[in-house]
């Protein structure tokens, strides 16, 4: 009986995990979609609006869903806080804190670092372009991120529950 | 007020300045901070250096040397982190922030076809701080009334850079439209409808459109809007009786100036100028003063921590020009009949009384008009014979 229970929680736990992973790599190519429309919107936002970056920042958090809404309003309410700090000290600090929430990569985060080492510090013209390639590179991301969905999102979840099995007729 | 400034500063310099006796923090006009060179602070008239330790002195060899770093924070902070929002402003050097004052930039600049695109490696920086003197041109302004139409005359305000002009048509401009002419004479007259073409956001400081310094409740400004355009979106659109333009140098402000002053409309203006030949110099303001467009220019200069103005109207101004063209034989003829019809509107008290009288008149008087124009005998007896001699033709 006991036996059993625990066979069952292990198939249980394996499975979950399986799906755990697969979510991961499903998630990724979303995250990156919506990282693509913030940084559609701050276009817009500096090429037409001319919009100051605080505010520009707040206004893609409040257009984007959760887990990347509050890394772009963090960075907003520092800038705004008057201490004196650059835009690239604390889109650093705040992306690279933060990046762990998210199910993105290495990859996505380069583009975005780069990004905020330039954001705010040139004229219009450049800003754009800088946005721009920062999309490029995150497109380029997606597909790849896509990519690995299709191949890893049920292997992964199979990988799981077949793993889980193994163990327990290993433990049987 | 100076506190939402300092917080504009990187925070070493923030200390610095901050800690400043409150006798220097009063008189505070100019912060200059210059990468890799002693900080600097105007007051008073005065200038001094500040220490790393706070304290301010004459030597610039012990003064705090601001960092790339602070200076970078401090451009950024200007911007509001959003350099691409300021283009326009830095390719004329300037940024304005909130509370009025005015920001110099120094840098490289980057060209594009000769004209200056953008402004790069900012290292430079001068702040102004702006301060609303409530009730410093309540000596100047009887002085500029127009008494006949009730209103104020065409004025041209002049000084060099910081003697107090935008402080000076901050204070005349709230004066004029709340009606607080400072005269007997003037107390029935109330306010005028005054229209502020504010380019640099420096008279009205405007915050989301309101002003945050007093200009009194009948004033209308368009914010950082250029002076040549605004002034002639104003007339059409808001109906002022007084306009107010800062600093009027290029060609289009007074071309736009002009339209205004035809348009029957007052118009308050400054301009660099150390005195009144320096306007006759400058070929955009020399155009205007030519045709005796300003019935009356005031001219600040700086003693000490007083503001002394002396105003002149616009045929002392002619003296004033006539004495550096009155060698010249062919100035005079050129000169001289035009001066007939045009010191009619100026509402100088001998012209004032001859204005409404009718034109035959006007050649009638002619001959003894140059002895009242000219009260100093010495100064006028140069140009006098070519004068009459100018005036018979006419």
């Amino acid at each position: 009986m006991l036996k059993l229970i625990g066979a069952a929680l292990v198939l249980f736990a394996g499975t979950m995990i399986g799906f755990a992973q697969g979510a991961r790599f499903a998630e990724r190519p979303r995250q990156i979609r919506h990282l693509l429309h913030a940084l559609q919107r701050l276009e817009t936002e500096i090429g037409y609006g001319q919009t100051p970056l605080p505010e520009a920042l707040q206004r893609v958090a409040q257009a984007i869903p959760k887990p990347l809404s509050a890394l772009f309003a963090q960075v907003a309410s520092a800038l705004r806080s008057g201490t004196g700090v650059t835009v690239r000290e604390c889109w650093e600090r705040t992306f690279a804190d933060g990046w762990p929430s998210t199910s993105m990569r290495g990859g996505e985060r380069e583009a975005l670092l780069r990004l905020g080492a330039t954001l705010g510090g040139s004229g219009k013209e450049d800003q754009l372009k800088h946005v721009r390639l920062a999309m490029l590179q995150l497109q380029a991301e997606e597909t790849a991120a896509r990519e690995e969905q299709q191949k890893y999102e049920k292997l992964s979840r199979s990988l799981g529950v077949l793993g889980a099995a193994l163990v327990v007729i290993l433990m049987l | 007020m100076l506190h939402a400034l300092f917080e504009l500063m990187p925070l070493p310099v923030r200390t610095l300045l901050a800690g400043l006796p409150e006798s220097v923090k009063g008189e505070l006009e100019e912060i200059r901070i210059r990468e890799m060179r002693p900080l600097e602070i105007g007051y008073g008239g005065r200038f001094a250096f500040i220490r790393p330790d706070g304290t301010a002195g004459g030597d610039y060899r012990s003064g705090y040397k601001p960092t790339r770093e602070d200076c970078r924070a401090l451009l950024e902070s200007l911007t509001d982190h959003s350099l691409y929002a300021v283009e326009e402003e830095l390719r004329r050097g300037y940024v304005t922030v909130a509370g009025g004052h005015r920001i110099g930039l120094a840098g490289r600049t980057v060209l594009e076809g000769g004209s200056v695109r953008h402004l790069r490696d900012i290292t430079g920086f001068n702040v102004r701080i702006a301060r609303a003197r409530t009730g410093c041109s309540s000596k100047l302004l009887p002085m500029l009334l127009d008494r006949s139409a009730r209103t104020v005359r065409h004025t041209l305000i002049l000084s060099p850079p910081q003697q107090g002009k935008t402080t000076l048509l901050r204070d005349l401009a709230r004066a004029v439209s709340s009606g607080d002419w400072n005269d007997p004479i003037a107390r029935s007259w109330g306010g005028r409808k005054v229209g502020i073409v504010d380019e640099r956001s420096e008279i009205a400081a405007c915050e989301r459109g309101v002003p945050t310094f007093d200009l009194g409740p009948r004033c209308d400004v368009l914010d950082a809007c250029p002076k040549a355009e605004g002034l002639m979106m104003l007339v059409r659109s808001m109906s002022p009786e007084v306009v107010v333009a800062d600093e009027i140098g290029r060609p289009e402000d007074a071309e736009a100036l002009r339209e205004a002053l035809h348009a029957g409309v007052r118009v308050i203006a400054t301009a660099h100028a150390s005195d009144l030949a320096d306007v006759f110099k400058r070929p955009a303001l020399a155009a205007l003063a030519d045709e005796g467009m300003f019935g009356a220019y005031v001219l600040l200069s700086r003693s000490g921590g007083r503001v002394e103005h002396s105003v002149f109207n616009s045929a002392e101004a002619e003296e004033a020009m006539r004495r550096r063209h009155g060698m010249r034989p062919w100035a005079a003829p050129r000169d001289a009949p035009r001066d007939t019809p045009r010191e009619a509107p100026a509402a100088v008290p001998p012209a004032a009384g001859r204005a409404p009288g009718a034109s035959p008149e006007l050649a009638a008087r002619a001959r003894p008009m140059p002895p009242i124009r000219s009260p100093n005998p010495p100064l006028s007896s140069l140009p006098n014979p070519l004068d009459s001699g100018g005036g018979g033709h006419a």
